[in-house]
């Protein structure tokens, strides 16, 4: 198994394995496989077990939860980090919205690695957590202002049950 | 207190009685737009004059803004802004389809002839005819403004908008004015001052009458009260003032006035000082001249026990107090002086609609305004117990408040 040095140089670039020497990379996607995924098929569905750290190597992929996009993701964007941490079923959908080629890293593989203490697997999850702590300010400040609008509405509605109490 | 503060006065007041929360009466205080515009003419005998122009448009939520147009020295931003607001309050207390705005340009017109007021008529309109309009701002007279200017504002907008009667009102009869614009004022200030006098078990005939200011208003409304049986017991302008406790003969006191241009002298009557006539014997004290003329001052010593506001502000907020606590009742200007805003408003649609109406018309519409509004007002008022004047705000509030939380923010 193994994957070409040129593309290990690439995916070295992708934030999440940002950290990693070329060696480490090398190592840590040692047991990576190549995966084609055609237009129009599903990747993995909300609810699925993860089993898998993917990264997109050509192609287009939509996320989706609840019916509702998420996200469109192209080349190199990682998707599945989440697997290699808590192990939880799939939360959102994943198809592709053309033909897709993916690199596949199973989640059970990195998991023994740290296990193991093995430090590019350690690298790769504190990048991460790095990722997921921008990602949850981005979402803290989307509520904030879901939270806001609701009080605009609210203010709103509390004047007109005050103009209602006057009768006109 | 300005006349600004005291409008603001008199809004933050009703609307802390309401309870409409901060954030919503910041809304509503705050102007939609305040324009400053520079008018630079060239006087006739050569020389170049720039004089500062404002157009400040207060609220539109009910409707295009309609406010007046003044020529004044002491036109300034403050004092505009809160006659726009008044003007939003007033239609609404009316209930026509308006909103709020108000002008005018830092200029003693006594100094300009008329060919520099026209060339600065036009360069004004040059300057804002992007934000008037028929359907967006209509301005009318005001102080040293008349029909002449409303043509002149016409004439140039249409230059840049096409055939445009309704861009102003007040515009001369010949120039598609309206019948019964002229004493309008004096004629909504009859018919409140009969609903008043009925509510308090009286008729006009027979009540005695104060009328300070004799001009347009002043004059129309001492005139109608007489011919509606009123005793007209003292009247004043800025020379002076005439008393005659029995009543002026009020027919002769016109003739006067168009001989000599004022009611000083008037031989059917005693002299007296201008002020006067503020705290003259009378029952119903209508000042219809200037802005603070009663003070807390004066107040104590007005004999009268019904104001009607001819006048914009003509109490000062202290003097209102004064007035609540004596138990005398004060009709606002926002609903006592809004007979002019309503033919205003009557001349607009007649505009739009291509139509003259008869002045039968015009007063009989103008009948059921004056009267729809007084109701409202006296029955917010019995029912809340609350004075005339935050009661006609608070119908304001409520009807300004209600077409903004139907509109959406």
């Amino acid at each position: 198994m193994g994957i070409e040095t040129q593309l290990v140089k690439k995916l070295v670039q992708i934030p999440i394995f940002g950290a990693l020497t070329l060696g480490e990379a090398a190592d840590f996607f040692d047991a990576a496989s190549e995966v084609t995924v055609d237009k129009g098929k599903t990747l993995f569905r909300e609810g699925d077990s993860s089993d898998s750290l993917l990264v997109i190597l050509e192609g287009e992929v939509q996320v989706t939860r609840k019916g509702v996009e998420l996200a469109k993701l192209g080349r190199h964007a990682v998707l599945g980090e989440m697997s290699i941490v808590d192990g939880a079923p799939r939360s959102a959908t994943a198809s592709a919205l053309s033909d897709v080629k993916l690199l596949k890293v199973p989640s059970a593989r990195v998991q023994q690695q740290l296990k193991a203490n093995n430090l590019s697997a350690l690298k790769v999850v504190a990048h991460l957590a790095g990722v997921m702590s921008k990602r949850l300010s981005l979402i803290n400040d989307k509520l904030a202002e879901a939270l806001g609008q609701d009080k605009k509405r609210e203010e709103l509605a509390d004047f007109s049950r005050t103009l209602h109490r006057w009768e006109f | 207190m300005t006349s600004a503060e005291a409008a603001n006065h008199y809004f933050k007041k009703a609307a802390r009685i309401m309870d409409v929360g901060e954030r919503i009466e910041t809304l509503l205080a705050t102007p939609l737009r305040e324009l400053k515009v520079q008018v630079s003419i060239e006087l006739d005998n050569g020389e170049i004059r720039t004089f500062a122009g404002y157009r400040i448009q207060h609220d539109n939520a009910r409707g295009p803004m309609k406010g007046g147009l003044r020529y004044h020295p002491e036109v300034d931003a403050d004092e505009t802004l809160g006659l726009a607001s008044l003007m939003t309050w007033k239609t609404a207390v009316v209930n026509l389809p308006y909103g709020g705005a108000k002008g005018g340009i830092q200029v003693d017109p006594s100094k300009l002839s008329v060919k520099e007021l026209e060339r600065l008529t036009r360069k004004f309109v040059d300057q804002i005819h992007d934000v008037i309009g028929p359907t967006r701002d209509i301005p009318a007279p005001d102080m040293n403004t008349n029909p002449q200017v409303m043509a002149w504002i016409m004439d140039q907008y249409s230059k840049y908008h096409g055939h445009s009667p309704a861009v102003v009102t007040g515009k001369p009869l010949e120039l598609y004015g309206s019948r019964g614009r002229e004493a309008a004022t004096g004629r909504g200030l009859l018919f409140v001052a009969r609903e008043i006098l009925r509510d308090v078990g009286l008729a006009v005939k027979g009540t005695r009458f104060a009328v300070q200011g004799f001009g347009n208003v002043g004059s129309h409304a001492a005139r109608l009260l007489h011919e509606d049986g009123g005793l007209v017991v003292a009247v004043s302008d800025v020379h002076g003032g005439i008393q005659n406790a029995k009543g002026l003969d009020v027919p002769a006191l016109f003739e006067h006035v168009r001989r000599t241009g004022s009611v000083k002298g008037f031989g059917g009557g005693t002299a007296c000082r201008s002020e006067d006539v503020l705290v003259a014997d009378c029952d119903v004290l209508v000042p219809a001249a200037l802005g603070n003329v009663i003070t807390r001052q004066v107040a104590a010593d007005v004999r009268a026990r019904i104001i009607l506001e001819g006048a914009n502000a003509p109490c000062t907020p202290e003097a209102d107090d004064v007035f609540e606590k004596k138990g005398v009742l004060v009709v606002p200007d926002i609903l006592a002086n809004a007979g002019g805003v309503t033919v205003s408003y009557f001349e607009w649609v007649q505009n739009l609609q291509h139509v003259t109406w008869e002045e039968e018309r015009v007063n009989a519409e103008l009948e059921r305004v004056m009267k729809e509004a007084y109701e409202k007002v006296g029955q917010i008022s019995r029912s809340r117990k609350l004075p005339l004047r935050t009661s006609a705000y608070v119908l304001a509030i409520g009807r300004v408040g209600k077409a903004t939380v139907l509109r959406g923010i």
